[in-house]
C-alpha cells in the first residue's frame, strides 16, 4: 500500500508539472514536454538532468534517421515518490476539512 | 498532514497534475485531414477495383499504399511522441471503447455492403464506388466522434479519482 509521503524535488511548480505529465504518459519526446510544459531547451534539460539524478526518470536517446529523439519516462521510484506525494498532497486538504475534489490520483504502473 | 505547505498550495498543485494529465489525453494525433484523406483513398482504391482493369487495379493499390503511408507518418509519430499510461483508462471503459469501435467497424462495413447490394440491384453504375463513399463519409465524421468518446472516458476516470 503506498503510503503519503510529501516530496520536495517533485513539488517544485517545474519539476510537478513535468513528473505529472510523464505520468500520465508511457513515455515522452523531449520537444513534446518542452511544448507541453512551455520550457526552454536547456530549462528542460536542467529539470530532467536533476530527476534523473534523482532516480525518478530515465533518459532514453535515439537516433530517427540521422535525427537524435530524447524521450524521458518515469521510472518505478519515480512513479512511487509520485503517488506518495500526491498521496500527501490530498492529506493535506483533507486534514484542513477543505472539500477539494483532487482532480487526479496516484496513476498506476503499466 | 504536512506542515510545510499550505492547503491551498496542495490544491494547486493537484489542480496542475489534473491539468497536465488532461494534456496529456487530449493531446492532438489525428490532424483534421486524416479522416477525410484516409476516406478519400478508400474511395480511389474501390473505384480502381470496380474499373476491372488490371493497370487501373495495380495503379490503385500502389497509390493506396504509399497514400496510406504518408498520410498514417504524422500520425503515428505523434502517438509515439507522448503515448498515454494505458492505466488512465478503467479497465471497464476500455471494454466499452473497443466495443465501440468493433460496432462502429460492422456499422461501417454493414452500411457499405448493403448499400452496394442496393445500387446494384437497383442498377445504379458503380455501386461499390458510391457505397464507398457513402461508408467513407461515415467514417470521416465518426473517427473523430470515436477518438473523442476514448479521451472522454480516459478523463472520466481521470475525474473519478482522487
Amino acid at each position: 500500500m503506498t503510503t503519503p509521503e510529501f516530496d520536495e524535488l517533485i513539488h517544485a511548480p517545474t519539476r510537478l508539472s513535468l513528473v505529472a505529465f510523464l505520468a500520465a504518459t508511457t513515455w515522452a519526446d523531449f520537444s513534446v514536454l518542452r511544448d507541453s510544459i512551455g520550457l526552454s531547451d536547456s530549462a528542460l534539460s536542467k529539470q530532467l538532468t536533476t530527476l534523473e539524478d534523482a532516480g525518478y526518470i530515465e533518459i532514453r536517446k535515439a537516433f530517427v534517421g540521422k535525427r537524435p529523439r530524447t524521450s524521458a519516462r518515469l521510472t518505478t521510484d519515480g512513479q512511487t515518490a509520485f503517488d506518495r506525494h500526491v498521496l500527501a498532497l490530498q492529506e493535506i486538504i483533507a486534514g484542513a476539512g477543505r472539500s477539494v475534489v483532487a482532480p487526479g490520483r496516484p496513476s498506476e504502473q503499466t | 498532514m504536512d506542515d510545510r505547505i499550505e492547503p491551498a498550495d496542495a490544491a494547486r498543485a493537484l489542480s496542475e497534475i489534473g491539468r497536465r494529465r488532461e494534456q496529456v489525453i487530449r493531446r492532438r494525433i489525428f490532424p483534421g485531414w486524416f479522416w477525410w484523406a484516409q476516406a478519400a483513398l478508400s474511395v480511389a482504391l474501390v473505384a480502381c477495383i470496380e474499373s476491372g482493369r488490371g493497370v487501373v487495379l495495380g495503379i490503385g493499390i500502389a497509390l493506396f499504399v504509399v497514400g496510406s503511408a504518408v498520410i498514417n507518418l504524422p500520425v503515428s509519430r505523434a502517438a509515439r511522441a507522448a503515448p498515454p499510461n494505458r492505466a488512465l483508462t478503467d479497465p471497464g471503459d476500455a471494454r466499452r471503447v473497443l466495443t465501440v469501435l468493433v460496432a462502429s467497424i460492422t456499422v461501417l462495413l454493414g452500411v457499405g455492403a448493403a448499400t452496394a447490394l442496393g445500387l446494384h440491384a437497383a442498377g445504379v453504375p458503380h455501386p461499390a464506388t458510391i457505397a464507398a463513399a457513402v461508408a467513407s463519409v461515415l467514417f470521416a465524421v465518426g473517427g473523430p466522434m470515436l477518438v473523442r468518446y476514448e479521451q472522454a472516458a480516459m478523463l472520466r476516470r481521470s475525474g473519478s479519482q482522487g
